[in-house]
């Protein structure tokens, strides 16, 4: 093994000291997952906060990948897709029981942008966002033209079996247990990435990010970190798509469509990647205006365009980065009163 | 000068040729740094000092001739490869991570050291109170020490600087040229260095080798080099 990858391993393994605060965080947030459905009430805001939970997660995936890589994918839907059909495809002609499905695929959208990753990360900028593009949309036209597996563009009803890990499949049917299942896998799924920032890995992937050249000047190999990266964000987008096909029992080719990847940029940039829960937060402004421009008018998307206009004006760390920063300024200035 | 404890060179590069755009940046260069020397690399612009640089440490491949480090042949090696075989290079411009605090970059540099040596590195380059700042906060002559800095994590054999005093006021180049002086001789690093400043050059090289438009034009001691008449008409002129 060599000393770059005893080293990496190493970075895994040294799990990075956590105040108390960041677990004190994640039961709150996992409490308020619990709390929110009896205090909304409404099953319509339910629906669409776990659309909003879904769509979010998809934007962490790409917001990660922007913060921890320094690139834009305009192709995560692939990821997200690849996941909403393995388990569709698996159940449907009942290959595994349902909770090793739900494994497969997850792990087959991790391992693919696992190998693709080692060879587009090498490419920078633009390309790389080309790349991803034309890779995604490589997908959906494979769903699209592979009848015989993929039903093309009707796509197919998944057939879930009636318990999941022991709970009747309703659980994830229902807006208001899935909408608990789907904050809670988010909070983790944030906190996950919160160790993996503070850890040795995520910090030799920033450094890489800010130079990469610098990097391999002082002993590393570049690629492999940076399609470990990649790999990590995609099986967030697949975690993401897991639950939609779950949630929605049905999978189609919208799913692996570029104008998902690209909602989920928006969502990103709205919310700001520099902070791991602003894509989040972009997702669930992202829905709620989707809902309230779209009772006003059909014309919507404009709405959407203008919010992003004046986020990246006024804003250029996206609303959240904004609100942490304005935080930093309450707390320096109560400290000097 | 430390030299040659273990004989040979610690650094040699035989009849190097690398092309640029139409023509030869390096054209058939020999150059042999033998243990514990401090060289200089001087030449008008264009004259190919960079590109040696990079030909040496591997960022620009080799298109003829062979580069070798304490004998062996290093000329197929990797970047990561050479800096394990003890090089380590800085950079023209500054080249560190700006977002990363000054012990942060330093750590991860110090993960690839067979022997991590941070705190004596900050503490030679005067780096010690700075850990925790963030690279892009600190000023213009920090973030060169920094830049150093992260060449010297583990101790290179051989130390390559392209510039390092670039920028730097007055003194702070000979402070610089200094204690890169007091580092080659305490550590038994061999340096080449490519400087345009030549208070550093002349005040610290054991000897010094002028480049003109990608060939060897003179080699010697400073003194032999500032009678060189080759080299007072090429490029020093009255400054020598």
């Amino acid at each position: 093994m060599s000393r770059a990858t005893m080293n990496l391993t190493a970075g895994r393994l040294a799990a990075p000291r956590l105040s108390h605060l960041s677990w004190l965080l994640l039961a709150v947030a996992v409490a308020v997952g619990f709390g929110l459905p009896a205090v909304v009430g409404s099953v319509l805001v339910l629906t669409l906060l776990t659309q909003a939970v879904i769509g979010g997660m998809l934007a962490v995936g790409v917001g990660f990948l922007i913060r921890q890589n320094g690139v834009v994918s305009f192709g995560h839907a692939a990821w997200y897709g690849v996941s909403a059909y393995c388990i569709g495809l698996l159940l449907r002609h009942e290959v595994l029981p349902v909770e090793a499905a739900l494994v497969l695929a997850l792990a087959v959208p991790t391992l693919m942008a696992f190998l693709l990753g080692l060879v587009i990360v090498r490419v920078p900028g633009v390309a790389f966002s080309m790349l991803t593009l034309a890779v995604g949309q490589a997908f959906h036209e494979f769903a699209m033209k592979a009848q015989a597996v993929t039903n093309g563009d009707d796509g197919f009803a998944i057939p879930l079996p009636d318990t999941l890990f022991g709970l009747p499949i309703s659980t994830v049917q229902q807006p208001e247990t899935m909408f608990v299942l789907c904050w809670t896998l988010l909070a983790l799924v944030i906190f996950g990435l919160y160790v993996t920032v503070r850890s040795p890995f995520g910090r030799l992937t920033e450094a890489i990010r800010e130079n990469e050249e610098r990097a391999r000047f002082i002993g590393y190999k570049t690629v492999l970190p940076r399609a470990a990266t990649y790999a990590l964000s995609a099986f967030v987008a697949a975690l993401a798509g897991l639950l939609f096909a779950l949630y929605n029992g049905f999978v189609s080719p919208e799913v692996l469509h570029w104008t998902l990847s690209g909602s989920a940029l928006i969502m990103a940039v709205i919310g700001g990647s520099k902070l791991l829960w602003g894509p989040a937060l972009g997702a669930v402004i992202f829905f709620f205006l989707k809902d309230l421009a779209g009772n006003l008018t059909e014309h919507w998307p404009a709405m959407i365009g203008v919010t992003v206009i004046v986020v990246t004006v006024l804003m250029p760390a996206g609303i959240a980065g904004s609100l942490a920063e304005l935080g930093g300024r309450l707390r320096k200035s109560g400290g000097r009163a | 000068m430390n030299g040659g404890t273990t004989g040979g060179f610690a650094i040699q590069g035989t009849a190097l040729t690398r092309p640029y755009g139409g023509f030869f940046a390096v054209n058939k260069v020999d150059i042999a740094v033998p243990h514990g020397e401090i060289r200089g690399l001087i030449g008008p612009n264009g004259a190919g000092k960079s590109t040696l640089i990079d030909v040496l440490s591997g960022r620009a491949a080799v298109w003829s001739g062979q580069v070798r480090m304490d004998g062996r042949d290093i000329g197929g090696m990797s970047v990561q490869e050479r800096r394990r075989h003890g090089m380590a290079r800085s950079f023209q411009k500054t080249n560190i991570f700006p977002e990363l605090s000054v012990r942060e970059q330093l750590d991860i540099a110090a993960r690839q050291a067979e022997k991590p040596n941070v705190p004596e590195v900050m503490e030679e380059l005067g780096l010690t109170d700075l850990g925790p700042a963030r690279a892009r906060d600190i000023a213009y002559g920090e973030q060169r020490r920094l830049d150093l800095a992260l060449a010297l994590i583990g101790r290179p054999r051989v130390l390559l600087l392209d510039e390092p005093a670039a920028g730097l006021s007055m003194r702070e180049s000979l402070n610089l040229a200094t204690l890169l002086r007091d580092l080659a001789q305490r550590w038994k690093v061999t340096v080449l260095i490519v400087e345009h400043d030549m208070e550093v050059v002349f005040s610290i090289c054991d000897r010094i080798t002028v480049l003109q438009l990608g060939r060897v034009l003179a080699e010697g001691t400073p003194d032999e080099i500032r009678r060189s008449p080759d080299v007072i008409t090429a490029y020093l002129g009255s400054a020598a």
